[in-house]
């Protein structure tokens, strides 16, 4: 570590104590990860207690100019709380406080570090919770929900994070604070709450959030479908939209994964079936029911071997704990996954699975399909050891060509799971050198310096010294 | 009027055909926005012919200020210059329309009403429902933040934008988000546009999520003594398992202007609660049921189950709020203030308190219930004659002080030029304008799209 580095360390240990800083090696070393297996090293890590902390860090940082990359719970799978060019990692975990709950105008304040899990229940005295449901939900932190502008399985009906978010307090990297938006449904000017949401951490620091709350719906109907050929699961998914049914959650599990799923988790997928879908409509009794049984008659048109319905909570949790802990189930078969993360219009449903099995076939790697088919949000699982190096250089092509298939299908990048360091080189298939240069110049009035989560998002210049890097795959570790 | 040398003016055909350069004087008035007419009009047919028009706009420092169905130009404060209007409704086609993906790409120079037609025969709609949709365009509605009576259920623009294409100042075609209804590649700068005014950009297209018919609608209207009672049966309404689509409250004088309007069945004198559900039967029923057993508790005047046939004419009336309350006084002065529920009968009192005060008239419309629409009217008595201009100014200038004094910010969305150029219509500038000029800077460094329309003067 360069002696000015040392110096910073040592003011930032005056600063906040030595209780807020970790930077011995072996410290680093678990701060090297995320929910990817994206590496690198920060050269310290610091627990804010609060915003003023994290105006004194940004100062100080910027006054040595070094790069700063916040961090929640670390369960991202873009590597965006990595430190890719070094620097200090500002970790949220001690800003943890829900600041204020509004039952009366649906809204929750809320400090970054808050587990999105956390929020839900601690308001659901009032029966009320908050909608955006990544699998991560246990751990992840609400203000890594914002960067990421995460979703989960119920965002096809309540929509991604940016929909439930009307306000946030910011600490930008000179330190300054800004408020924007509030706690109303609308701020006059430019929606600076909705540019800032999803930008990945390379705009600012989040130190105080402003969510909406929904009520819990009175009623929730859980339904299984089976299926012989995937085809027919896929039709289902896209008869039900053409009806005009908007499920709560629409997932699928294909059949290598649904067996890989059901040998640990036993949550009664039939092993012989060539995939099942799980759906949840929730709302009014009444509306409940008759979505249910609509999408029962839907299912059965499709040749569906058998529709099953939760009859109590129990089967319900039951039923979705084969999905929610499936990516647990696929570390049990393979050293290493990669679990990609593209979106297609739904219609192409059909044609993209068969896709990804000839490139399957192609490079000789099991990819499972476990996913969102409701919005057409794919979680192809690529399979791989890790230890060997012709492997993992397949996966990755392989990973490449599905999402340049995506793209290619009028689909994007990723759904939920941000671009961060996995897809920031992929960006050109979606958008134009002079796209990409508005952006990077839209993040550099909120981040002149790029000393937030820098190499993040945007391909990294040719000209500025560091070598393109390559996607890298992403370990067991993580979920979607 | 300003006036372009007769060089430029040869010039603006080198980029769009003679044809579709447009300088007549009654043309020219109608892009009038706050007494200003352009030098010319030109009508453009693409993305990249509006690139090189704002290349040459940019390096000429010509102001260009962008124009749909000209229903919305009085939003905003009077343009510092203005230069060329750039009418958009050439472009008007759907681009994609897949309603087995619920998504949509148009252009933005469609009308609502067209598309609200194309859709419809799909079994899809938008949840957009502006007043003047005959003439409205969907990139003007988007671009000027106007919302509909479906905000409760739907949630606004920003909910349902997907992505656009755009054209900056500089003549840089470029776009953000994308076409599927999920996605979180790069930065949402789409989300920017909604109610720009044409600051940062000329969209050139637009993709929706759109939504399925519903089944069956039903809308409901429930009367109140008084402003407190109606809100209570708000606070009801929202703490059920209920659904709406459709959550408005009018106070009396805007249920009158409704009953004259085309909703003669209205009670009179009353506060009136609008709700409409959709689904399928069962769920109708439940609502209501529901929604008389809360009337009751909360000691209603009235409660009514609408036909279809009366349906639609309130619907208009809700969604033509604005047109309507202009229709009532030219002269008048729309208030458009987000507020929270919880603060929202206690502003009121105040705000027809002071409209009292100063001899005005008010309608009020609330809208799901975070939304305040206020117009101030010419008073019963002197309906026919014209405002005093110093009247509805003085009144105006305390009400704007009244929404900043209870910690809200209020924008006036209609008001005369004299009102405008004396308050100001938007409120002042908060901590992140210096980031919003910069913003502006980087979409459109010469300033020319709608200079000085925006809030902050940008």
């Amino acid at each position: 570590m360069p002696t000015s580095q040392r110096s910073f360390i040592r003011e930032l240990e005056t600063l906040l104590g030595a209780s807020a800083l970790l930077s011995s090696p072996e410290d680093l070393l678990l701060y090297e990860y995320d929910g990817s297996i994206e590496e690198s090293r920060p050269d310290a890590i610091v627990f804010p207690s609060r915003q003023e902390d994290v105006v004194a860090i940004v100062t100080l940082a910027n006054r040595h100019n070094v790069p700063i990359v916040g961090r929640g719970a670390g369960t991202g799978l873009s590597g965006g709380a990595l430190a890719r060019r070094g620097g200090i990692v500002v970790s949220f975990s001690r800003m943890n406080h829900i600041l204020e709950v509004d039952p009366e105008n649906r809204r929750a304040v809320v400090e970054p570090g808050v587990v999105n899990l956390d929020l839900s229940r601690a308001v659901e005295k009032y029966g009320l919770y908050f909608a955006p449901d990544p699998s991560s939900q246990k751990s992840c932190t609400i203000g890594g929900n914002v960067s990421e502008n995460s979703g989960g399985p119920h965002t096809l009906a309540y929509g991604v994070t940016s929909n439930h978010v009307t306000g946030l307090e910011l600490v930008l990297p000179d330190g300054k604070l800004l408020r924007v938006g509030g706690r109303t449904v609308e701020t006059p000017g430019y929606d600076l709450t909705g540019l800032v949401v999803g930008s990945e951490g390379t705009f600012a620091l989040v130190t105080e959030i402003t969510v909406k709350l929904l009520r819990l719906p009175e009623d929730v109907r859980t339904l299984l479908a089976i299926f012989d050929s995937l085809e027919a699961a896929t039709n289902t998914v896209v008869e039900i939209t053409a009806r005009g049914i908007t499920p709560a959650a629409c997932e699928m599990l294909d059949g290598w994964t649904l067996r890989a799923v059901e040998a640990y988790v036993h949550a009664g997928f039939p092993v012989d079936s060539a995939a099942v879908l799980l759906m949840e409509v929730e709302g009014l009794r009444e509306a409940a029911e008759a979505q249910a049984s609509e999408i029962e008659d839907v299912c059965l048109r499709h040749n569906a071997r058998e529709v099953r319905r939760a009859r109590d909570a129990r089967e319900r949790a039951l039923l979705w704990k084969g999905r929610k802990e499936a990516f647990g189930a696929i570390g049990r078969v393979s050293p290493s996954y990669y679990v990609l993360d593209g979106v297609i219009p739904r219609t192409k449903l059909t044609p993209t699975l068969l896709r990804i099995e000839e490139i399957s076939q192609r490079f000789g790697l099991v990819i499972g399909n476990i996913f969102h088919a409701g919005d057409g949000n794919l979680h192809p699982l690529i399979l791989f050891d890790h230890r060997d190096p012709g492997q993992f250089a397949r996966a990755r092509a392989a990973g490449s060509e599905i999402m340049s298939l995506c793209v290619e299908m009028g689909g994007t990048l990723t759904g939920e799971h941000g671009v961060g360091m996995e897809k920031n080189e992929l960006m050109p298939l979606m958008f134009s050198e002079a796209d990409l240069d508005l952006m990077r110049r839209v993040r550099a009035v909120f981040n002149p310096a790029d000393m937030l989560n820098p190499g993040k998002v945007l391909p990294l210049g040719k000209g500025c010294g560091e070598t393109r890097l390559q996607p890298l795959p992403v370990s067991a570790t993580g979920e979607a | 009027m300003s006036q372009l040398a007769p060089s430029l003016t040869a010039r603006l055909a080198d980029f769009v055909s003679p044809a579709r350069v447009v300088a007549d004087a009654s043309s020219l008035a109608a892009c009038r926005v706050d007494g200003r007419s352009p030098s010319a009009i030109l009508q453009p047919n693409s993305a990249p012919e509006i690139a090189e028009i704002l290349r040459f706009a940019s390096a000429e420092q010509l102001a260009v200020i962008p124009v749909g169905g000209k229903t919305h130009l009085g939003i905003g404060m009077p343009p510092r210059y203005y230069d060329l209007a750039l009418d958009l409704s050439r472009m008007n086609k759907i681009l994609a329309c897949e309603p087995r993906d619920l998504t949509l790409g148009i252009e933005p120079g469609i009308t609502c009403a067209d598309l609200d037609r194309e859709l419809r025969e799909k079994g899809q709609f938008l949840p957009i429902a502006p007043p003047f949709e005959n003439q409205a365009t969907l990139g003007g509605i988007v671009a000027a933040g106007i919302d509909s009576p479906l905000r409760y259920g739907y949630g606004s623009t920003r909910d349902f934008l997907l992505g656009i294409e755009f054209v900056t100042g500089e003549g840089l075609v470029s776009k953000s988000g994308g076409r599927v209804v999920k996605n979180v590649t790069g930065y949402d700068l789409h989300k920017l546009f909604i109610g720009s005014l044409g600051t940062l950009g000329i969209i050139t297209r637009l993709n929706f999520r759109t939504f399925p018919l519903p089944p069956r609608r039903q809308m409901f209207v429930i009367a109140f003594d008084d402003s407190s009672r109606a809100f209570e049966f708000c606070r009801a309404l929202v703490q059920s398992p209920l659904d709406p689509k459709v959550l408005e409250v009018l106070d009396p004088k805007t249920a009158a202007l409704f009953q004259s309007r085309g909703a003669k069945f209205l009670p009179p004198d009353s506060w009136l609660v609008v709700i409409e559900a959709a689904g399928h039967e069962a769920a109708l029923a439940r609502h209501e049921r529901d929604l008389a057993v809360i009337s009751r508790e909360t000691r209603a005047a009235g409660f009514v189950s609408l036909g279809e046939s009366q349906r639609d004419p309130l619907f208009g009336c809700l969604s033509q709020f604005p047109s309507i309350a202009l229709a009532a006084t030219p002269t008048a002065a729309i208030f458009r203030v987000p507020a929270l529920p919880s603060a929202i009968p206690t502003l009121l009192e105040k705000v027809r308190g002071l409209a009292g005060d100063c001899g005005l008239a008010c309608a009020i419309l609330i809208r799901a219930l975070g939304l305040i629409y206020v117009a101030l009217l010419s008073s019963e008595q002197s309906s026919l004659e014209p405002m005093a201009g110093s009247q509805l100014l003085n009144c105006s200038r305390s009400m704007v002080e009244l929404f900043i004094g209870n910690g809200t910010l209020p924008t006036i969305e209609r008001c005369p030029l004299e009102v405008k150029s004396a308050l100001g219509v938007w409120p002042p500038p908060g901590d992140e304008n210096e980031i919003a000029m910069r913003l502006k800077r980087v979409f459109d460094p010469q300033e020319i799209l709608s200079p000085g329309r925006f809030r902050g003067s940008i």
